[in-house]
């Protein structure tokens, strides 16, 4: 704990960022965020939107996953129903690009609490394989109705909000990353009221969460709502980020990345959640730069690039044997050492 | 005192990362020394993932020409940069790249490996306007010069390939019927409704078409429905190897006398005599001469000369690709017009009976997005070789 804090309240007790120092870091942050597409290469700002898009959709299964201990394989096949929504409604009707984001997030949640039903019935594993159903009816539907374009998919134009048409990813910037900033702060915001509390109760022991009042089908649903309507938003995002849109696009493997992004960030923690998705994101890319700065040419390039996926799953599997609370631990552990220094932690 | 200090250290260390790291977002790293007159040709390339097999000898090939091209001296005096990604076969990968390799270099060509990357980066190569975009795909979409101007295909598209087999089965036996089997996948759908329309105007008949998940592996209750059909030819399309030996195996097993076709993918010398005996006698379509072929190909013979081990066709594409490119830019510059993806493009268009060395065995024009020509080989188990089955067939 932070030496010095004194609470008078119970709000201030609750409060999200409770201390100035937070604040100041918080304000850096946000300054951060707002100069970075001003310093930034198109390169670098491309990243910046896909992290910020993987950011919101593994919040999304942190939800379900971490904070309510459902285990979830299709987040990828919601991202595509949302991806699906936002490209129809553009490309047939031309409906303003926030209500198409909201329509793709409810259309997902729909999708989601579908899904969700047999939750109350299994767990686990079990769990796990209906959700990976899920994918594979998501790609049949895609895959076979004249309305999403087939096989072959949907392209569309570019989004327009305000008048400005978002063809650049310095325009995609101001639409994605304060959306996936807001979807955080509002997953911040769920685990501090009734419902987020429940999730946790129905985590940590259902039976007992039960006995305490909270109906577990009605809050498992909502749940497996929140999170997919976070999935929609994100794949929403998404195709107005790619502007195709196909079955191909949301793979059962692109679920597995949310998942693992979960899992090296930090389950149950929305921290956790953020910086597995930056970690899944950038380390792939950061072993291409190493590899492209040694010497060699291209020929190594071929060499290296399947070592570098070895060496990005041997990253992962390190992270879980010497970290198995992820990424927001190794944060915990680095602020409670300034936080202590120069004393022992 | 001694706090002080420490807390100032480590404030200039915290500011010197900091300017680092403003300075590495916006010149990325590897800012590598870059002739302005430098000619750049970028690459999406799957080095690893499914298509690695591919990307690895596209990449072989677009290197050897560029090489051969600098060793000459260059494109009017300029040399060729080539600088690829490997992507794993990802649209979103295959996109950083993009964006990668162009925030660091001025580039004028760009090899893309996917349809799906074709048609996501295609507005932002319209946006861009300075570069010429060919690539590993073949779909039949691409080939649309008003949607697609700045890009163009190695070859002829999926329907063009089925033409040329259609086409070559019309001459051989009128009347007929062909058998389509093809993968779940927008690789593999691309071709078959236009070509059953196809080939019914050259007078054949699909009596059947089967669809089956890309990589199927029990496939006897689709093999007992190709029997039923009874087909005197069957074309297989949007697979690489599976399930195509498991359906010629079975299909001979129970008495079935088609002839079995595949297209490009599936074409490949090595991809082929993994099918062991009863793939003898397969046939399919190729744009290009295989890397033994002696054949009037003084291009293969260099490359013999530079890579004594065989190549796989997918080289081929490459080496075609990047000869392609850069014949575009040379006619642009002769032209004393700037690299743009129109000027190039344009110059492209003017390609009229061009000799490619006899990686193609007549001479090409590409009057739009593709070059329509290719040939029937057919598998020699024996010899271990593809030998032509036809001439070549110009759409």
């Amino acid at each position: 704990m932070r030496i010095g804090t004194f609470k008078e309240s119970y709000a201030a007790d609750a409060a999200l960022f409770d201390s100035r120092t937070q604040h100041v870091w918080l304000g850096i942050a946000a300054a951060l965020l707002v100069a970075f597409p001003f310093i930034a290469s198109d390169y670098w700002l491309y990243l910046a939107c896909l992290i910020a898009i993987n950011v919101a959709s593994s919040t999304g299964l942190n939800i379900l996953t971490g904070y309510t201990g459902l285990v979830s394989l299709g987040q990828a096949a919601f991202m595509g129903l949302g991806a699906y929504t936002v490209a129809i409604l553009q490309a047939r009707w031309g409906t303003p690009l926030l209500l198409n984001l909201l329509a793709g997030g409810f259309v997902a949640m729909l999708g989601g609490m579908v899904v969700g039903i047999p939750s109350l019935r299994v767990k686990g594993l079990y769990l796990a394989i209906v959700t990976i159903a899920a994918s594979f009816i998501a790609h049949f539907l895609f895959a076979n109705f004249s309305i999403t374009g087939g096989t072959a998919g949907l392209s569309m134009q570019p989004g327009q909000i305000f008048g400005a048409v978002l063809d650049t990813s310095f325009r995609l910037y101001w639409l994605i990353v304060p959306t996936a900033v807001l979807m955080l702060l509002g997953a911040a915001n769920l685990f501090r009221t009734r419902i987020g509390r429940a999730f946790i109760a129905i985590r940590d022991r259902d039976i007992s969460a039960e006995v305490l009042g909270i109906p577990l089908l009605q809050y498992k649903l909502l749940s497996f709502g929140l999170s997919s309507f976070y999935a929609g938003v994100a794949g929403g995002l998404w195709a107005y980020f790619f502007r195709v849109v196909t079955p191909e696009s949301f793979p059962l493997s692109l679920s597995i990345f949310f998942l693992a992004a979960i899992i090296v960030g930090g389950m149950g923690s929305i921290l956790g959640g953020v910086l597995g998705a930056v970690f899944m994101t950038l380390v792939p890319e950061m072993l291409k730069l190493i590899v492209d700065l040694l010497p060699g040419g291209t020929d190594l390039t071929v060499f290296l690039s399947p070592v570098r996926l070895v060496i990005f799953g041997a990253l992962i599997i390190g992270f879980l044997v010497f970290e198995p609370l992820g990424l927001a631990e190794m944060w915990r552990r680095t602020r409670r050492f300034f936080h202590l220094w120069p004393f022992r932690n | 005192m001694a706090q002080q200090r420490i807390s100032t250290r480590r404030r200039s260390i915290m500011l010197a990362a900091a300017a680092t790291g403003a300075a590495a977002l916006t010149q990325p790293l590897s800012v590598l020394a870059q002739g302005a007159e430098d000619i750049v040709i970028g690459g999406s390339i799957p080095m690893t993932g499914v298509f690695a097999f591919a990307g690895v000898g596209i990449n072989a090939g677009i290197q050897d020409y560029v090489k051969i091209v600098n060793d000459a001296g260059g494109i009017k005096g300029r040399k060729v940069k080539y600088v690829p990604e490997d992507t794993g076969y990802k649209v979103d990968v295959s996109v950083a790249a993009f964006k990668k390799i162009t925030s660091q270099n001025k580039v004028n060509l760009y090899y893309g490996d996917s349809t799906g990357f074709a048609k996501t980066i295609n507005p932002e190569l319209d946006r861009n306007g300075n570069i010429l975009m060919a690539g590993a795909s073949f779909a039949t979409e691409l080939n649309d010069p008003k949607k697609y101007p700045h890009q163009f295909l190695v070859g002829p598209d999926y329907t063009e390939m089925f033409g040329i087999l259609l086409k070559h089965i019309a001459r051989e036996k009128p009347g007929a019927k062909v058998a389509f089997v093809y993968s779940d996948s927008e690789f593999g759908r691309d071709p078959i409704d236009s070509s059953e329309a196809l080939a019914k105007k050259l007078g054949l008949s699909v009596p059947v078409k089967i669809m089956t998940p890309a990589g199927s592996v029990d496939v006897s209750t689709e093999v007992i429905k190709l029997r039923r059909a009874a087909p005197d030819y069957t074309i297989f399309h949007g697979y690489i190897l599976a399930p195509i030996p498991e359906f010629i195996t079975q299909g001979k097993q129970q008495g079935m006398t088609s002839k079995w076709m595949g297209t490009f993918w599936t074409m490949d010398s090595s991809t082929v005599m993994k099918m062991g005996p009863d793939g003898d006698g397969f046939m399919g379509v190729m744009p290009y001469r295989y890397y033994y072929d002696t054949d009037k190909a003084p291009m293969l013979e260099k490359i013999r000369a530079m890579r004594p081990e065989y190549q796989s066709t997918a080289y081929t594409q490459g080496f075609l690709a990047a000869m392609l490119f850069l014949e575009a830019a040379k006619r642009t510059l002769e032209a004393n017009k700037p690299l743009t993806g129109d000027n190039m493009k344009a110059a492209l268009n003017s390609i009229k009976d061009f000799d490619t060395g006899g990686l193609i065995g007549v001479p090409i024009t590409i009057s739009g997005n593709s070059i329509p020509v290719g040939r029937v080989y057919r598998a020699d188990m024996k010899a271990q070789k593809m030998v032509a089955a036809s001439d070549w067939i110009k759409l």
